[in-house]
């Protein structure tokens, strides 16, 4: 009986129902800061992505779909949208087989474990800003320390222009970001991993189960979903990278390094094209929104 | 004068019609038990008459006020739940005046009830003590001192035994049984364990589905139920049910025994409901009421001065609680003797008393 | 407990030596710099250590007023995390007790964290200009407390899921009001969790950057923003940049450092649990 009254109070009506009245009371203040940044700003984009606002022009005129017609013609957005997706493509498969293998190689437990954990997680609490900047500092061709390190490997001097050659640039901010959220990855992994039944490992283990058979048809399932849940997380930031790029590179040399978020900050704030952003900001919304939307759902991360 | 008082109560999870129109009414000082197998509503019941569910129609009454909408805390209820809900953080006579707290009570008076409550309970010296520092049965304590602070109309019991292991579940029940006569209070008591229903209740009130099957003293229910559910129900190990044939004043088995009945029951296919208890080994003397049959015995299982006797009749089996004899061994023969006057006779189809 | 042979123990140790060295390493050279003399930032090749440790770097930062930045980001991160927390707790409790909104309302509120900032902020700068809210504390607290708020809600909502029940009918049947039975009971049991989510939630506030580049200009400007400002190539800069990140830095490490367990959750927007 109370197994299955409880099952009801999970996923039944209202519990101590007729609260209905306290419960929107609760939500409300909260609710309403939220749609206050989240939904004025996308009605207004709405608005304002039909009209000619720009920083020489504060007065506007309706001028229907031509924003948009501009921004699927302009090739720097597709180019920056193009940057964006490879960041993605490559750093994110990189941060997850890093961060798995650390999480393997830390689930033993020795003296010291802990302390290692602890002080490998730290680069992902630090401000990507600061991150950024940390490796603006590492990678400067002359007094930093990267190239040196190189140097001692290749056994003879190394001058590589990190973050003013375009193609270095790239990697410049890869190694940023994959340097500051492997450690997210490892960290979730590895509590990932401390939840796996050990029942079920034991039981494979007794059946003669390899390692690998082990691994593939056990541990993975077994931690599938954190996976999942980890990699919209990191996918989302990735798509929304700004503050590592813009204290490396400012997007430049000139645009080489421009991802989605540099160049609608250039756009809306340097060169004040306000409405041709709108445009921008309202595909990316209701793209973004519909995909995360479905995503979420179809995780059921809400259980 | 009555202290609880449900007329109609429906209740609905979704699609599930968990209380299906109760009706109970329950004299003052009374120990109600509402028992009754897995989902078969009594939990959600009780759940209605704290408030903590909101009923979809009929109206509850305590202690002779509408409280059918009322808030849980206006309807002067105290309740023990499951997992003793001891709050972690405080010790157990913060614990225990927390709801006299919440009625802004004076100090001094919350200090005399929580020290009466805590001797009358034997855990006067745990006062100081945070709840992780008890054991279960002394947690169980401190949960129901928390109800009888209250010194409200009505209390509540939901499953408190069911956390605790097989010997201390014996000792609360006692201690239960002796607080309510102390006390004399209403107490509606929810479980599922037949044994609690039956020692404890003045009155058990036997749910299934949603409806009252059947209700009454325990003795009433277990000697003269209404159908085969509620025989089946109470007692432990269950009834026998045997099928047969009844012409005039005897029933045949269909392995050709027949049974001698007292009182005549009319004629054709009937379930005789026998008490395992109500088989005993036969002694020399033979009574005309009784039958005997002399049958090989499957299975044994002893339970110290007992045996729970398995042997094959009427094309079935049948287990007779017995004493503990050189004869209760598997494939050696034994007389049993069957009271027929306690049988009860059920009707194969309805399952209800013929 | 299986055994481990003396070769494996010493293999696993080169290897989590070697790799806590290259996580740490840029962190630990952002440090050598702020206590290095300026001349000795621009060297080449570089000095792994500083010859004399000083601290005149930071010093720099008091003397300039620099520091003001990180009492901006103090006072705009803790405004808006104690909101986001007294709502977002009231949120995600009618949330799990009272089912209010259902899962359509909980997938919402977690879509609204994972939304670019970028996109968000562009309208708000145009609303702010014209309402005279840039530049200023309440403007700044308002955009942080609404993306602070699903973060909350969603650590809280896993906090609150682990609060037993019964506790709170207990409460109720005693004579609590639902908001007595939160502020009594649940907030108490839910304590722990409550910490280590204002923890979380001010740290994201603290190091966020996009939107105080954006809505700062001088008055207000936090401490991300004045590192983006010294960007140039004299080695006064370098050094600025190093010992205003170690500034920023540092309180973000003691505060994880203590909250170990509940790391794994607090980056994970509780979807994880440690």
């Amino acid at each position: 009986m109370t197994a299955v009254s409880s099952t009801y109070i999970k996923t039944g009506r209202p519990f101590w129902a007729g609260r209905r009245g306290t419960g929107l009371a609760f939500v409300a203040p909260a609710v309403f800061i939220m749609l206050l940044v989240g939904l004025f700003p996308f009605l207004w984009s709405v608005a304002v992505s039909f009209q000619d606002l720009a920083g020489s022009n504060q007065t506007g005129n309706w001028i229907g779909l031509a924003n948009y017609k501009k921004l699927f013609a302009d090739a720097r957005v597709w180019a920056a949208l193009g940057r964006t997706l490879l960041l993605l493509a490559v750093a994110l498969p990189l941060e997850l087989i890093l961060g798995l293998l650390l999480a393997l190689h830390f689930q033993s437990d020795r003296p010291l474990k802990r302390l290692f954990v602890a002080l490998i997680v730290l680069p992902a609490v630090v401000s990507p800003m600061v991150a950024g900047s940390m490796w603006r500092l590492m990678l400067d061709h002359k007094f930093g320390p990267f190239n040196q390190i190189i140097a001692w490997f290749a056994g003879e001097a190394v001058v590589l222009l990190w973050v003013i050659k375009a193609h270095l640039a790239f990697w410049a901010i890869l190694i940023t970001e994959v340097w500051q959220w492997t450690p997210f990855m490892f960290i979730i992994l590895l509590a990932a991993l401390a939840n796996v039944e050990r029942e079920q490992l034991e039981a494979a283990e007794i059946d003669g189960a390899g390692r690998f058979r082990v691994f593939f048809r056990i541990v993975l399932p077994a931690i599938a979903p954190v996976l999942g849940i980890a990699v919209l997380i990191r996918a989302l930031d990735l798509f929304r990278i700004f503050d590592a790029v813009w204290q490396l590179t400012r997007g430049g040399p000139g645009n080489k390094t421009e991802t989605v978020s540099i160049f609608m900050y250039i756009r809306g704030f340097q060169s004040f094209e306000t409405s041709y952003t709108a445009a921008l900001v309202v595909i990316l919304l209701i793209v973004l929104s519909v995909a995360v939307t479905l995503a979420l759902k179809r995780m059921e991360i809400t259980r | 004068m009555s202290d609880l008082k449900i007329s109609g109560v429906h209740k609905h999870y979704g699609s599930v019609h968990a209380v299906k129109g109760i009706d109970l009414e329950i004299p003052s000082g009374e120990f109600t038990v509402l028992v009754g197998p897995s989902g078969c509503g009594k939990s959600t019941l009780l759940r209605c008459i704290a408030g903590l569910e909101e009923v979809d129609s009929g109206q509850i009454e305590i202690g002779g006020r509408d409280v059918t909408s009322a808030r849980p805390r206006d309807r002067d209820i105290a309740m023990v739940f499951q997992s003793y809900a001891l709050y972690p953080y405080m010790n157990v006579h913060e614990n225990i005046a927390f709801g006299l707290r919440a009625r802004k009570m004076a100090e001094a008076e919350i200090g005399k009830r929580v020290r009466q409550a805590a001797d009358m309970l034997g855990i006067g010296p745990l006062l100081q003590r945070r709840p992780r520092e008890l054991s279960g049965g002394q947690r169980q304590r401190v949960a129901i001192g928390r109800a009888i602070v209250r010194e409200a109309t009505l209390f509540l019991f939901d499953e408190p035994l069911s956390n605790l292991d097989a010997q201390l579940r014996d000792d609360m029940r006692a201690e239960i049984k002796r607080l309510h006569q102390e006390l004399k209070r209403t107490m509606v008591y929810v479980t599922h364990d037949q044994i609690e229903a039956m020692t404890l209740a003045d009155r058990i009130v036997l749910l299934r589905d949603g409806v009252i099957e059947q209700q009454g003293a325990p003795l009433d229910l277990f000697d003269r139920p209404k159908n085969r559910f509620v025989a089946s129900f109470l007692g432990s190990p269950k009834m026998n049910f045997i099928p047969a044939t009844l012409t005039g004043n005897s029933a045949k088995l269909a392995d050709g025994t027949i049974f001698k009945i007292a009182v005549p029951q009319g004629n054709g296919p009937v379930l005789l409901g026998i008490r395992p208890q109500h088989i005993v080994r036969a002694a020399k003397a033979v009574q005309a009421s009784h039958t005997y049959v002399s049958v090989p015995i499957d299975l044994v299982q002893v339970t110290g001065t007992r045996a729970l006797v398995t042997v094959p009749l009427g094309g079935g089996s049948v287990i007779a609680d017995l004493e503990v004899g050189p004869d209760c061994m598997p494939g050696s023969k034994i007389k049993l003797d069957f009271d027929t006057a306690r049988m009860t006779i059920f009707d194969p189809q309805s399952g209800e008393v013929r | 407990m299986k055994k481990h042979s003396l070769a494996g123990d010493i293999v696993w140790y080169i290897v989590s030596i070697l790799v806590v060295a290259v996580f740490l390493f840029p962190i630990y050279w952002m440090f050598m710099i702020s206590l290095k003399l300026p001349e000795e930032i621009f060297k080449s090749p570089p000095a792994w250590f500083p010859s004399t440790p000083q601290f005149s770097n930071y010093l720099a930062l008091f003397t300039d007023g620099d520091v003001l930045s990180l009492w901006n980001s103090l006072v705009i991160a803790g405004l808006s995390t104690l909101i986001a927390m007294v709502l977002g707790t009231l949120c995600a409790y009618a949330i799990v007790r009272f089912k209010t909104g259902g899962d359509n309302l909980s997938v919402w509120i977690l879509s609204q964290r994972m939304l670019p900032p970028i996109a968000v902020v562009f309208p708000i700068f145009l609303a702010y200009a014209v309402f005279g809210l840039s530049d200023s504390y309440p403007g700044l607290v308002l955009l942080y407390t609404a993306f602070a708020l699903p973060y909350v809600i969603w650590m809280m909502r896993g906090y609150l899921l682990d609060v037993p029940v019964e506790l709170e009918e207990a409460a109720l049947v005693d004579g609590y009001s639902h908001l007595a039975v939160l502020w009594k009971v649940t907030v108490p049991m839910a304590r722990n969790g409550l910490i280590a989510t204002a923890i979380f939630a001010f740290v994201f506030s603290w190091n966020e950057f996009l939107f105080a580049l954006i809505l700062t200009r001088t008055e207000v400007i936090t401490y991300t923003v004045q590192i983006s400002q010294y960007f140039g190539s004299q080695s006064t800069f370098w050094a600025k940049i190093a010992a205003m990140s170690v500034l920023g830095t540092l309180p973000v490490f003691i505060a994880v450092s203590m909250l170990q367990r509940y790391l794994v959750r607090g980056i994970s927007l509780g979807a994880v649990k440690g």
